[in-house]
């Protein structure tokens, strides 16, 4: 049952994954993504792994392929890339040659590190990841204990284990939505000249009339930004 | 009510206990961090004039924490920030996750130090570039505590959270110039590399992590370690390492580095150059010696085929690069070689602890000699608006001081005796050499012909600035405002002292990992 299950959720991930890769259409290759995110969810879930399986779901299939299809929309999907033309010359031709190459190392190391002892296909492909040791070793499936539903587990080393990580994660994401806000914002309407050395100059000898009253008027509605320019420029029209 | 829920939760659910002491230095950062943001939003314009002096001072303030845990790790102790009680055990014991040692807390000082640095560079050329201030402080901070954290994070995990927690400031703050077009390309490049770096570092965490069932780097050790041949833990080995090698611009992993600098705002290249690049080299420090340990035969040839590739390719590169900042990226490509030497002998038990040293040394000294030759390009660009080596012709004539501290900088980089970068430079060739084998001799050959290269085009750009006539004659002084007179005080002071007296400051760098991983 498991056996069957994994070659289907694997056919599906791979096709998936083409997809995304040889779709002429941004449309279609995101939605290709969600194909291969489905199976990645149905493979965790033959892992027992039933929260990462939701998680998959929700997060990625539901709200990132969402959000690519956001962009795509709003940047236009007619807009198509020329293909015809190579930014680096021979990009095309050495592109699959060394994806090739990695394949084949990736192969070759996976095939000569899983050491069979049995090769019916019972002992390969019976019990995923217990047979197969890896270097003697037993592959990573050692902590879940089956006892207990995952999504306690997962909480209970989120929160002892990774605590600090956890937190730190939580920062991360703070830190990403001020600096894409800084970023994104378009500044509106007239933009302040980037002050010249001279006006540098002039800004470091003592002016007699400041002309503070007009800053807020020429900053217009972006008041993160300008003060000091403002400043220099108008110094530079009182000279 | 709570003893029920207490009793319904199966089985008991035990807190860590915290180590707030070892923390402190973060939490005070994380505190920074959070009032600089607040500031901008409660007192809006007002806050512009005082955010670059409170993340200074805050960041002076970070030293008291950070040498008060010192005191307590200097003989050797560590300290675990997080503790567990495990069943039956009475004394809870320490998590490996988040260590703090004396490596660790080496490494936190020179961050926070660079860090401050920096803020003073950045001062005047943020507010008057008209860049948004509160949040350009706000997101350095934040992006200083992710190196803070690598320090000391001893698994992936860990790892791989501080690597984005000071990556992705780093990358918005690459393209903090919104209007200048090289600016966005910068920020997009350095952005698109990065996270491709952090996928091929992540194929490789999972390798190890699916080899080994752990994500703690004393396990991973214990499992790669000594064991012959297993070619899985090697490919994550080799992964983990290439995605770190992006973070450290080492050659063939360089590219990005040329472009981001030129585009970046002057005082973000001179933190991309040196903070960030020393916190690559933490981990692959850490990562090294506590949890590749034992796997010299994977790591070394990587390590010496990357020191080799980047010193050569860099110097070439740099010979032919007509503007400063351009020259400086692949300078640093080729420091990065210079830095990354000693790891590729450092299997060797004997001088293992000589090698971490001398890498830890190379980053302190590399940091003031860079960061200082950025502060003197920055106090020159307000005057010629250009960080094109042309235009810095004759600046001895008009800017004699300026001149006078970048020869030193320069001459430091180029490994002359006696400054600092002399010293590290020697201690560096002193480890290849005491290694005594072949790949050691043959990597302290490059070493010796990339000095004598890297001093052509240092010593050009000196010569400019010496003996060419200033561009149309205009010998207009620089006016060069307090805070970059004290960056550049603070740069000069430390490169001289650690080459005229590398006793007294050696000391401060001589760390071993090997004890406590």
């Amino acid at each position: 049952m498991e056996i069957v299950v994994f070659f289907i959720s694997a056919v599906i991930v791979l096709s998936g994954g083409i997809g995304v890769v040889m779709a002429k259409n941004p449309v279609h290759a995101a939605l290709f993504l969600v194909q291969t995110l489905f199976g990645m969810a149905v493979l965790f879930i033959l892992q027992h792994a039933h929260f990462l399986a939701a998680v998959q779901v929700v997060v990625y299939a539901g709200a990132i392929v969402i959000l690519f299809l956001f962009v795509i929309m709003l940047l236009g999907v007619d807009k198509a890339e020329r293909l015809d033309v190579d930014p680096i010359v021979g990009q095309r031709l050495v592109a699959p040659l060394i994806g090739l190459l990695l394949f084949a190392g990736l192969m070759a190391v996976l095939v000569g590190a899983t050491e069979f002892t049995d090769w019916s296909w019972s002992a390969r492909f019976g019990d995923f990841g217990v047979d197969t040791e890896l270097n003697g070793r037993p592959g990573a499936e050692a902590p879940i204990a089956t006892d207990r539903p995952d999504v306690n587990q997962l909480g209970e080393r989120l929160f002892t284990d990774w605590v600090f990580a956890f937190e730190i994660t939580a920062l991360l994401l703070t830190i990403a939505v001020v600096g894409a806000v800084v970023l994104a914002r378009r500044i509106t309407g007239e933009l302040e000249p980037i002050p010249e050395a001279e006006d540098l100059w002039v800004r470091s000898r003592p002016v007699a009339a400041d002309a503070d009253g007009d800053d807020a008027v020429a900053d217009g509605e972006d008041v993160a930004d300008g003060d000091d320019a403002g400043d220099a420029a108008d110094e530079k029209a009182d000279a | 009510m709570l003893d029920l829920l207490a009793q319904a939760a199966q089985p008991e659910f035990a807190r860590p206990r915290i180590d707030w002491f070892a923390l402190s230095p973060e939490l005070v950062l994380l505190s920074l961090g959070a009032l600089l943001t607040l500031l901008d939003v409660v007192f809006a314009e007002r806050a512009k004039a005082i955010t670059s002096a409170i993340a200074g001072l805050g960041l002076v303030g970070v030293i008291i924490p950070l040498v008060a845990v010192w005191t307590r790790v200097n003989d050797g102790d560590v300290l675990y920030a997080f503790a567990e009680k495990k069943p039956g055990a009475t004394d809870p014991v320490g998590l490996e996750h988040y260590v703090i040692d004396e490596y660790a807390i080496v490494m936190k000082i020179l961050f926070v130090l660079v860090g401050y640095v920096v803020v003073l560079l950045s001062t005047n050329y943020v507010a008057e570039g008209d860049y948004w201030e509160s949040e350009y402080y706000g997101l350095l901070i934040s992006s200083i505590l992710g190196m803070v954290v690598m320090a000391s994070a001893r698994d992936l995990i860990g790892i791989f959270v501080a690597l984005e927690l000071l990556s992705i400031p780093a990358y918005l703050l690459a393209a903090w110039r919104k209007r200048d077009k090289l600016s966005n390309e910068a920020g997009l490049k350095y952005y698109l590399m990065g996270v491709f770096a952090s996928a091929v570092m992540l194929y490789g965490m999972s390798l190890l992590y699916g080899t080994t069932g752990s994500t703690l780097l004393v396990d991973i050790s214990k499992a790669v370690g000594g064991r012959e041949s297993s070619s899985i833990a090697t490919l994550g080995i080799v992964f983990v390492a290439v995605g770190f090698a992006f973070k450290v611009s080492a050659v063939p992993f360089h590219n990005w580095a040329p472009d981001t600098y030129e585009g970046a705002p002057t005082p973000v290249t001179a933190f991309l150059a040196v903070a960030s690049k020393t916190a690559g080299f933490v981990a692959l420090l850490t990562l090294v010696y506590v949890g590749f340990w034992g796997r010299g035969d994977v790591y070394e040839p990587l390590m010496w085929f990357l020191a080799a590739a980047s010193m050569t390719i860099g110097n070439l590169l740099a010979l032919r690069q007509t503007n400063f900042v351009r020259m400086m990226a692949y300078s640093g490509v080729a420091q990065t070689g210079f830095i990354i030497a000693p790891l590729a002998v450092a299997g060797n038990g004997d001088i293992a602890d000589a090698a971490l040293s001398t890498t830890v040394n190379y980053l302190a000294i590399y940091a003031a000699m860079n960061l200082g030759a950025f502060g003197v390009l920055i106090a020159l660009a307000r005057k010629t608006r250009s960080a094109e080596i042309s235009d810095m012709r004759g600046a001895f004539h008009y800017a004699p001081g300026l001149t006078a501290v970048m020869t030193v900088f320069l001459f430091s980089l180029a490994g002359i005796p006696p400054i600092g970068g002399w010293f590290a430079k020697f201690r560096v060739f002193s480890v290849l050499v005491q290694d005594d084998s072949v790949s050691g001799y043959l990597l302290a050959v490059v070493v010796a012909v990339n000095s004598v290269i890297a001093l052509y085009y240092y010593a050009s750009v000196a010569r400019t600035m010496w003996a060419d006539e200033a561009p149309d004659g205009d010998l207009t002084p620089v006016n060069v405002p307090p805070s970059l007179v004290a960056a550049l005080g603070i740069t000069v002071a430390i490169t001289l002292v650690f080459g005229i007296l590398p006793s007294v400051v050696g000391d401060f760098t001589d760390v071993s990992l090997l004890a406590g991983g």
